[in-house]
């Protein structure tokens, strides 16, 4: 009986394993020179509502302009950095992107293996286990100054307090972010020094979900930043902070978004500090494309337009947009810095 | 459960392999034939997706340029720790207790390691590496205890206090590195590297420049923890099947009160089991720190392997080859399944959804229901395969308390 | 201003409380299911799948029909759905029944982001509009009471569902033929088939009745607390939804006990923008909590004694 059993099952697999190696074709294939960018993600995966996501549009929009090959392959764990960068640099991919400072010494490491092939990191650079910038030629590194984009959300925060045009009024508002990083704390910083600058008698609380993902717990941290008389909620906390944006609908107060443009999520959303990490990607694939990569930091600031911020729901006052543009232009111009720690 | 005498003309060992392979086999291929239809039903192409799959797990048909030495090397990285950890849950299941506080416990063996490595980096290998992984072991082993010894003193059950210390272990480790003692520096959220001394060597010289099998050494990044971790499989099976204390364990997993009028200290034995799996545990921890990462990050937080571990222990039907194998099986889906992303754009998840159905047909023996169903391959209905741990893990007393009113 | 000082201050707010009883709601309903599955004498881990499974299916329906009672009713039929296939594989199959919980619980994850990918593509899943949600009531004239009002009448309508589901679970399981007959089957399902009871009908019943209340958690997770569904976003509370079963020793108001202190935990920790110690020690809180009165209270747990135990008719 064994036999039997045995052989059929050696049948069965034999007949799959065949079928599979004519079922398996490549992709791709043409006269013109196909450039294969391969991307990967953290662990948040590409429905992080976060810049994983982004960093996926900017990867389809840069297929639809330059017909490039794309791969994405989602981290799940961070035992999955170096082999997935690896997989696509083995394969002799044009551009290798890895997408979260959390990666930094993975590309460091693989970066090293292969100097011949093109890697981006988004949030970070290709360093050793200590930390420190390898500076790998062929390396070229993402940087974003989110606290540009928290300071302008900031300002609008501070003077809509001033003003007495919020909801409570009470000259205090918050900040919720997801754990304690410096692309979080980036953002907190910016908006904290913004608000501090045009209110400077305000009060500005700031908490941390430790979690990305599950909305109810940054509901709670808002709630209780509510409850501590927050009038504006900023939330930098990827999909967990999503329920900071409803815990300020439910309590009838004004929320702000974070990296992408959050007015959809829910009507309390005045605004949103934009990380633009789908433009980065699109930047380094066009460079690659273009053949005009080059290694170093790329900072995406609001002088580029890489970093900035978007109105929502809302129609601001002449005044606070008139000094929205001035703080914008002196950011631009250098007269004035937005913290990257928080202060 | 009647035999049917017949002539055989096989040597009896490869008849027992076959038969005990068949069943967990004929599950594998039924829950891809399943996983294919719904890759099917949702637009994508399951050939492509099992190719890709195969090529990331075992190297074979790689059709877009992989390499497949890369792939089988990836593939005993992450199966290294899964035997561990396999074997930490493996050996309480035979007492009668659940141990879902692998990950914990792996933690803890982890944050060990780091500490001692960086606190003594300055010491040599030979003195180095022998205390990371004692101090994994013992910090693991401690980790365990709690739960251990609330259960055989006051009988807390160590499915609610293994679950706890597993989140009192992430906390612990973002207490830590984010902020904490073992900061590298401000903002980083990441230990600093253990000393050179506290590493396991790769197997393949980690060099750059030297290529072996078409690519540079330095990719292959399978270490000597293979090594311990084969080894505590094989310590698993002797410590089960070749001791006392083995036979104190099963003794306890049957029947607590037999085993009792056997002279059997229940809670002696209770207390060091969990001890023992929490050692392993811990070690799988340190293994993996002194042999892949070299320093403590926040990837640990969200980190699995204990509960893959779980699946990998039921799997593996309590064995010391079926840890072995389980983990293969399980290591080469994690590391397929990041290749069937990027070559046949399906998303990796899938790689769970095939764990999951595999899971079922193996618990649920679906291939034995069928077979029953196919004339000339039923054979007569037996019971769970005969290794099977006692089904009731959650029990704490053969005896049933009253019923209320 | 010490971290004590701070959280003693928080103890006397109505506010904190409020925040517990709906953090320990969303534990108490796939708890029950948990409760009742066990009570029948079959082993259910895979909460954490079911409400997972509940809660992405619930936001699907939500944003293909705008209403939140069928997106609901969806939910909890999803979170059944899960839970027949465990029941199916474990009573019919007798397969190990922790071995079926796991693979739910994977399966569920895979599945839900899988579909993710297939169904809303580069887009993502949408939010689901405000109206659209699980209402927040406040019950008129009771919500005025002083503390009390705020902690129990001003809620989400859930949170009134689950409390009275809680009272409902009990009363029927202790004082209901049908409750004893679920826990006959629990404690001796051979003694309950000889005397007539239909153990398979119970326990199918028992397990699709913790899939579609672990279902409602789904819902009440996704599309009242929230407005969408972010993979993972039941973040592992399915198994401290198991660890209150076991804690409460598979009682309902056991449970619900096990389910306040998390709630607590969770709340405090809420607050840590105000309170002046280190978040990551903060969220310790609960787990240590548990650990300490399970220790120091609770003491031993035994389950249904035939619990995990697959029926076959005519053994013993």
């Amino acid at each position: 009986m064994a036999h039997k059993r045995l052989k059929f099952l050696g049948v069965a697999a034999a007949v799959l394993m065949l079928a599979m190696a004519c079922g398996g074709s490549s992709g791709g294939g043409g006269n013109t020179k196909q450039y294969k960018i391969g991307l990967v993600t953290d662990i948040g995966g590409l429905n992080d509502k976060s810049f994983n996501h982004l960093a996926y549009v900017g990867l389809e929009k840069a297929k639809a302009d330059f017909g490039v090959l794309d791969s994405v392959t989602e981290s799940h764990s961070g035992n999955d950095y170096v082999p997935n960068l690896t997989n696509f640099a083995s394969k002799s991919y044009d551009l290798v992107i890895g997408v979260g400072f959390l990666m930094q010494e993975a590309v460091g490491t693989v970066s090293g293996t292969f100097p011949n092939i093109h890697f981006a990191i988004i949030d970070g650079a290709g360093t050793d286990a200590s930390g420190k910038d390898l500076g790998h030629t062929n390396v070229q590194s993402l940087f974003f100054k989110e606290q540009d984009a928290g300071a302008m959300v900031g300002v609008i925060s501070g003077m809509l307090e001033k003003q007495g045009k919020a909801k409570k009024n009470k000259g205090v508002i918050s900040a919720v972010g997801g754990v304690s990083i410096p692309p979080v704390n980036h953002y907190i910083a910016g908006y904290k020094w913004a608000a501090t600058m045009e209110d400077p008698g305000i009060k500005v609380e700031v908490g941390y979900s430790n979690d990305f993902t599950d909305p109810a717990k940054c509901q709670g941290v808002a709630k209780g930043q509510i409850n501590d008389g927050s009038d504006i909620l900023f939330q930098v906390a990827g999909g967990c902070g999503l329920g900071v944006l409803q815990a300020a609908g439910q309590a009838g107060l004004y929320s702000i978004g974070v990296d992408a443009d959050q007015k959809a999520a829910d009507p309390s959303v005045i605004a949103s500090a934009l990380k633009k990490v789908d433009v980065a990607t699109y930047t380094a694939i066009q460079n690659v494309v273009k053949g005009k990569f080059t290694s170093g930091a790329l900072t995406f600031s609001i002088a580029n337009d890489g970093a900035g911020y978007a109105v929502d729901n809302l129609t601001l006052p002449a005044d606070i947009q008139a000094e929205l543009k001035t703080v914008q232009d002196k950011i631009k111009a250098g007269t004035l810095t937005p913290p990257a720690d928080i202060p | 459960m009647s035999t049917r005498p017949r002539p055989r003309s096989t040597p009896p060992a490869i008849r027992r392999l076959s038969r005990g392979l068949a069943m967990p086999l004929g599950s594998v291929v039924l829950a891809f034939v399943v996983g294919g239809l719904l890759v099917l039903a949702t637009g994508g192409n399951p050939f492509a997706a099992y190719g890709a799959l195969l090529c990331g797990g075992f190297g074979f048909i790689c059709t877009q340029g992989e390499n497949p030495a890369l792939q089988i090397s990836n593939t005993i990285v992450f199966v290294i720790p899964l035997i561990t950890t396999g074997v930490a849950v493996a050996l309480p299941f035979r007492a009668g207790l659940f141990n879902i506080g692998a990950e914990g416990q792996l933690l803890a063996g982890a944050i060990a390691c780091t500490a001692i490595g960086i606190k003594f980096s300055s010491l040599p290998s030979p003195i180095l590496l022998p205390m990371v992984l004692i101090g994994g072991m013992v910090a693991g082993a401690l980790w365990a205890g709690v739960a251990g010894v609330l259960k055989a003193t006051i009988g807390a059950h160590e499915v609610v206090t293994t679950i706890m210390m597993n989140y009192v272990a992430q906390w612990f480790l973002r207490y830590l590195i984010v902020g904490g003692p073992l900061q590298l520096a401000p903002g980083t959220s990441k230990s600093s590297p253990i000393g050179a001394g506290a590493r396991l060597a790769t197997v393949l010289p980690n060099d750059n420049s030297l290529i072996i099998f078409g690519l540079p050494s330095s990719v292959y990044r399978v270490h000597t923890g293979l090594l311990i971790a084969l080894a505590a499989a094989a310590i698993f099976a002797f410590l089960l099947w070749r001791t006392s204390l083995g036979y104190e364990i099963r003794a306890v997993g049957q029947s607590q009160k037999a085993a009792r009028y056997a002279g059997v200290s229940v809670r002696r034995t209770i207390i060091v089991t969990m001890l023992i799996a929490g050692a392993f545990s811990g070690l799988a921890g340190a293994t993996e720190i002194a042999g892949v990462d070299h320093n403590l990050t926040d990837k640990y937080f969200s980190d699995s392997t204990g509960f893959d571990a779980i699946a990998v222990a039921l799997l593996g039907l309590g064995s010391g080859v079926g840890i072995v194998l389980a983990a293969i099986l399980f290591g080469a889906l994690h590391a397929g399944g990041s290749v069937m992303q990027a070559d046949a754009n399906i998303s990796g998840n899938l790689v769970f959804i095939l764990q999951a159905l595999i899971l079922f047909s193996i618990a649920a023996n679906f291939v034995g229901a069928i077979r029953q169903r196919i004339p000339g391959l039923a054979r007569p209905p037996t019971a769970l395969p005969p290794e099977m741990p006692p089904a009731a893990p959650l029990m704490t007393e053969a005896a049933a308390p009253p019923l209320e009113s | 201003m010490t971290p004590v000082t701070d959280i003693l201050h928080l103890l006397f707010t109505a506010n904190l409380w409020q925040a517990t009883l709906a953090a320990a709601v969303l534990l108490l309903l796939p708890a029950l299911g948990g409760v009742i599955s066990e009570r029948s004498g079959v082993v259910n881990i895979a909460m954490e799948g079911m409400m997972l499974t509940g809660a992405f299916f619930g936001v699907v329906a939500d944003l293909a029909w705008h209403n939140p009672l069928a997106a609901t009713g969806v939910a909890m039929l999803a979170g059944a759905l899960m839970a027949t296939v465990h029941a199916v594989v474990s009573i019919q199959f007798r397969a190990d029944q922790i071995v079926s919980g796991i693979a739910i619980n994977i399966f569920a994850a895979g599945l839900t982001v899988f579909l993710v990918n297939r169904i809303y593509g580069l887009q993502d899943v949408g939010h689901v509009g405000q109206s659209e949600l699980i209402p927040y009531i406040n019950v008129p004239g009771l919500d005025q009471i002083p503390f009390f009002g705020k902690v129990i009448f001003q809620q989400n309508v859930i949170v009134y569902v689950a409390l009275a589901l809680l009272v409902l679970t009990h009363i029927v399981l202790f004082r209901t033929r049908l409750g004893l007959r679920i826990r006959a089957v629990g404690e001796h399902p051979q003694a309950a088939d000889t005397a007539g009871i239909n153990v398979f009908a119970i326990r199918y019943g028992a397990v699709i009745t913790s899939g579609l209340l672990s279902g409602l958690s789904g819902a009440f997770l996704a599309i009242g607390i929230s407005n969408t569904f972010v993979p993972n976003m039941t973040g592992g509370r399915g198994y401290i939804a198991l660890a209150a079963v076991i804690f409460g020793k598979w009682t309902p108001g056991g449970a619900f006990i096990a389910c306040l202190i998390f709630g607590l935990g969770q709340a405090i920790y809420d607050n840590n923008s105000i309170i002046h110690v280190s978040p990551y020690l903060l969220s310790m809180l609960p787990y240590l909590l548990t650990l300490v009165v399970l220790a120091g209270v609770v003491g031993r747990s035994t389950p249904p004694a035939a619990d995990g135990l697959p029926y076959v008719p005519g053994s013993e």
